[in-house]
Parts: structure tokens; sequence; C-alpha cells
């Protein structure tokens, strides 16, 4: 694939958010996406770089090993000043314990005894730091297959996605029919759509098609909210490649649809990567639906942290230690991918 | 034999098309068609054709123009405080340039938290009595009394209060957005503005933001949309309480169809909301993001 890669790049960033590689040797989030997946996610989020890098004019005509100087040469917005840029760290710092306190605090508190989660006046950290409340949470009844029935109907939502959106994306950008505008105007109306106001003609066709309280039943009202940003992201994954890779491949004997499979789809994999966690976390996190259409056996996590709230009273440390088990792998699964979400979720936007 | 590119560009879109069909349309059109109905809650119960007196009883109703003027209001505070926010944090880390790389991975983690663990943990912070906010406002002796600000309790406030974990939320996302978009500005114009003795308040307004404005149309429109309908946050907060006082339309919507049976009425509110959404979203797109007039 590497012969695919340098025009990607090149049209990618001629067109939209001139994201540039870094210099080798960055540090790298995932070094592993390396050649094969980097086709497609080139244009994105560019390999080797932690985080995706913007180019601006200045700094591509200045070139990478700029000097470290004392008040050192400040490129556009660049703060120069010593003085200023110090100040400047101090804000952020600032802002960043104010940003990050929150999830700390449900950490430390899911950590205290549970009658100290609601002491007054409350303290930061645990007097005494213990898992009671994890064993006591993870061992209701219920909560563990809840994680189980958030995953399944995850994956399945996410699946269901990519194999709508990915040939759907593909028919809008490739061939630009005038059906294609309209589809994909429509799948941005939808986007509109309050989930109330289709939640509960939903819940009732699950119903009387027999689907009622199971995970596909969910997993097919989650994929009406994540299909149409779907569409959307991969329509501007399509847009980045080429159209002479698949007229090369037609040349050569290739069917359109074995040019889609072999050629196109390859090079655009790490955009379906970056389709694939928006789909997932679109669905982990989701609340409405769930609430409506979920009963006993297919409930997902999310509302039993909800139903936590009434159903025992208020046992906020149960609380807080199922909410913590909850996010914490889709917080450490961003921090780990996170270049590749940086590059979806600006690639639509920026390019408007 | 070989089918034209037209056609094949149809079957590649038709799945698609027939899932948001099937999902998304029908459903739309079955609310259109239970709103023009007085309807039991219960199952089998008795379905009544009342024509437009769903819709009349809608805009009657206190309860339904309130929450309509709430969401309104949520809609602006969450949308003008997370640009302001989202707009001051890019710069900074724009100005940090390269070095703040790390802290601007760090800054996206809420992205990635649940709705209803956000609004669970900001009750938590605000609640009254162990509420870790007004303690901390106590102790630095802001308040005379950690318990002076209801924050969730007092009906004046509420509605603020239950925005903040959506502020919180995703502030991130408009920092995102904005910062991309501050990578696209030529650094030698601004340079040049410098040159000319150009003070930081007048870049920001008369360069910056004025190129940056397709990007925050985009922020703006898409966060607009997402805080109307906002509903796990508020529900796991205040359940649209005290005295109605944090009841949003998405809200009185699901307690209209759950709470109070009236499936007919609620699909009658739930078509306005949907029409009035589509509206001052068509309305924001063709006057400040302009797709395609724009260079």
């Amino acid at each position: 694939m590497s012969t695919a890669e340098t025009p990607i790049n090149d049209s990618f960033a001629a067109e939209a958010v001139a994201y540039r590689p870094r210099p080798a040797g960055a540090v790298s989030a995932i070094p592993a996406t390396g050649t094969k997946a980097s086709g497609a996610t080139a244009g994105a989020a560019p390999t080797g770089a932690l985080t995706v890098e913007p180019a601006t004019p200045t700094s591509a005509v200045s070139g990478t090993g700029r000097p470290r100087r004392r008040n050192h040469h400040a490129e556009g917005l660049e703060a120069g000043r010593r003085s200023t840029r110090t100040l400047l760290w101090i804000i952020l710092a600032a802002a960043m314990v104010l940003y990050g306190f929150p999830f700390l605090y449900l950490l430390f508190t899911s950590f205290k005894a549970p009658i100290d989660t609601i002491a007054v006046p409350p303290t930061i950290l645990p007097k005494e730091w213990t898992l009671e409340n994890y064993t006591n949470a993870l061992g209701r009844s219920g909560v563990l297959a809840s994680f189980i029935n958030s995953a399944q109907t995850a994956i399945i939502s996410t699946l269901l996605s990519l194999v709508l959106a990915v040939p759907a994306a593909y028919g809008i950008t490739r061939y630009k029919t005038p059906s294609g505008r309209v589809f994909i105007m429509a799948a941005l109306v939808t986007r509109m759509v309050p989930p109330v106001a289709i939640g509960i003609p939903l819940a009732s066709m699950m119903s009387s098609a027999g689907l009622a309280d199971t995970p596909i039943a969910l997993s097919i009202a989650h994929t009406t909210i994540s299909l149409p940003l779907s569409i959307w992201l991969m329509s501007s994954f399509f847009e980045a490649v080429p159209n002479d890779l698949e007229e090369a491949a037609t040349v050569d004997g290739c069917s359109r649809l074995g040019a889609l499979w072999r050629v196109v789809i390859p090079v655009v994999s790490g955009g379906i990567a970056v389709t694939a966690i928006f789909a997932f976390l679109a669905s982990w996190n989701e609340f409405l639906f769930a609430l409506l259409m979920t009963a006993v056996r297919s409930q997902t996590t999310p509302v039993v942290i909800a139903n936590f709230q009434t159903q025992f009273g208020l046992d906020w440390g149960s609380m807080t230690a199922l909410a913590a088990v909850y996010s914490i792998p889709v917080i450490l699964l961003t921090l780990l991918l996170q270049r590749k979400i940086v590059a979806g979720m600006t690639l639509g936007a920026v390019k408007g | 034999m070989r089918i034209s590119d037209r056609r094949f560009a149809l079957y590649l879109m038709a799945p698609a098309a027939l899932f948001l069909t099937v999902f998304v349309a029908y459903p739309l059109f079955r609310l259109v068609a239970d709103s023009l109905f007085k309807i039991s809650p219960i199952a089998g119960g008795p379905r009544d054709f009342v024509g437009l007196d769903n819709y009349i009883r809608a805009f009657a109703s206190e309860a339904f123009m309130g929450a309509g003027w709430r969401t309104l209001a949520y809609t602006l505070v969450v949308v003008a405080l997370e640009f302001a926010l989202g707009l001051g944090m890019a710069l900074l880390f724009t100005a940090l340039g390269r070095k703040s790389e790390v802290w601007r991975t760090v800054f996206l983690y809420p992205l990635m938290i649940a709705p209803i663990v956000a609004g669970l943990l900001w009750k938590f912070l605000m609640i009254d009595n162990f509420g870790l906010i007004g303690t901390l406002l106590h102790q630095a002796g802001i308040l005379q009394n950690p318990n002076q600000i209801g924050w969730l309790s007092n009906p004046d406030i509420v509605l603020f209060s239950v925005a903040v974990p959506d502020i919180w939320l995703t502030t991130s996302f408009m920092c995102l957005i904005l910062f991309a978009g501050l990578q696209n500005i030529p650094g030698d114009l601004i340079e040049a503005a410098r040159l000319d003795g150009a003070k930081a308040p007048t870049l920001l307004c008369s360069i910056i933001l004025p190129l940056l404005r397709p990007v925050i149309a985009v922020a703006l429109v898409v966060r607009g949309i997402d805080a109307a309908r906002a509903f796990d946050t508020i529900l796991i907060q205040t359940n649209g309480g005290p005295q109605s006082a944090s009841e949003t339309m998405s809200l009185l919507i699901y307690r209209t169809m759950i709470r109070f049976g009236d499936p007919g009425l609620a699909s009658a509110m739930g078509a306005i909301y949907l029409l009035a959404m589509l509206g001052v979203a068509f309305f924001a797109v063709a006057t400040i993001w302009r797709p395609g007039k724009d260079n």
C-alpha cells in the first residue's frame, strides 16, 4: 500500500486540515498502525504522531528544527515572550486541575467506606481506602450481566453501522449522483431527530416483531444514532482517496465491487477503525433508548447505574464504583487511540 | 452485463437508506399519526381520532410552553459557555504550541464518559449537605453556610446547575474543533498584523474570529442540536424538578408519555419539538454556516 500513501496525504493536506506528520521518532501511541492502516488514516492522522500535528504555512517553511532560544521564536499564534509563556502554563495547569478534578473525586469516593461517601462535611480523599463499594456494586445481581449486555449491544450496533455505512458512504462520495446528495442530506437531518420522539414507536415496533427486551432490538435503536454519524465520517475518509486508485484496479480487470473490496477498503481501514470507535462509544454510553427498550434481560449498565438511585435508596458508594468501572475502559481506550479519535472528530467539521 | 454507475451507487446506498426508512422515518410517521389520536396508555386500549386536538392542548399547556423556553435557555447557556471556554482553551493550546500536546490529549477525557455518569457525578458534587462544592466554597470563606446555594434545589438557578455536566462533557469537543481551525490560520497573516501593531483583542476580533467563522458555525450547530436534546444528565440530576424548573422538552415528552400515560399528547409535543429543531437548524445552517458560499 506504500505507493498509495503519498497521494492520499497530499490530496488531504491540500483540501482539508493540512495535517502534517511529525518528524520521525516522535512518541507514538500506536506504532502498530504503521504502514498498512496508515494508508487510510494517513490523511487524517499521520503515522508516528501522538497527536495530530497541524501544519501552518509558516512552520512548513521554517522547518522543524527551529532553535530554542530564550525568547523562543514565535510562529503565528504561538506566544513568544518567556514570561507570557510561563503565565500561560500556569493558567493551563489550573484549567487541567479544575477539569480533571470531578472524575478524580469520583474515583476517590469509590474507594471510601460506604458510610463516608455521604459524610458531612465531605472529604476529598478517603479516610481509609477500601474496595467495599466495588465488591458491593459488582456483587449485586444483574450488574455483571449488564456489562455483557452493554458490550453485546455496542458490538452488534457497531458492526451493523459499518456494514451499512461503508458502502453507502462510498456510493455517495465516488459517484456523486443527485440521489447521493439527497441521501447524505437526509442522513444529516436524522441527526436532528430527538431520540425521545422515535423511542416509543420504535419500542412498540420491536415488541410486535417479537424482539422486546433483546440486545438486537437495542442495537438497532442505537444504530439509528450511529449510522448517520458513520456515513458522514466514512464519506470524509473516502473523499481523501484518489479516484485513480480504483481506476487502475478496474483497468487491471477488477469489477467495481472487487475494486472497492480489494483496493479501497484496505486503504480506508484506518478510517473504518475511527468510525467503529465512534459507533461503539455512541452505543456504550447511550441511556434513553436503553431505558425505554430494555427491562430485565437486556438491561445495559447505564440503566443499572441510574436505577441505583431509586431501587436501593441513595447508594452513592456503589454508584460511584460502578460508574468508575464502566468509564475507565473507554477512557483508557481513548487515550490509547486518541490520535485516531481526534482525526475523526475534526475531520467533517473543519472541512465544513 | 454491466450496470450503470448511477445504478451501482444506488445499490450501495440502498441498505442504509432502507434501514433509516424503516427505523427512523417510519417511527416518525407513527409519531405524527399518534399525535392525531387520543390514546389510552393501556396496551390494546381505545384509540379515538381527535384531529389536531392534541396540538391545541399542547400549545395551551403551561408545562409545554415553559419547557420550550427552558430548552431554549438551556441550549443558549450550554453552547455559549462551551464556546467561550472551548475557544479560550484552544487559544491557550495554540499559544503554547507543540509542548502542550500531551495536555491536549488529557483534556479530551470527559468526551468518553457516559452522560449519565457525568450527571451523577455533578449531582454528587452539587447536592445539598454532602456536596463538595458548597463545602469547599464554605471553607474558602465565600459562603457562610455550605447549603447557602441550593444548586439543585433552588428553582431559580437549577436550570444552570443541570447544564454544568453537559458543559463539562463537551467543552473538549468545542476546543478540539476550534483548535483544528486555528491551525489553519496562516501564520504570516498573524505576524503581518502584529508588525502593524495589532494588539491581542484586535487580533482576535478582526482576524481570528472572522477566519474561524465556518468552523465556529459547524461547532455551534452540532452542539446546539445536541444540547437541545439533552435528557440523561437532567433526568439523573433532578428529574426535571424542583417544581419543573429544570424540565426541558425531552423530559416533558418522556414524562407525558411514561408517567402521565398520554401518548397522543406526547406525540403531538414530539412532533412540534422536531419541527422546531429542524426549523432552527436549517435557519442556522442557511445563515451562519452557508456551506459552499465560503472559500
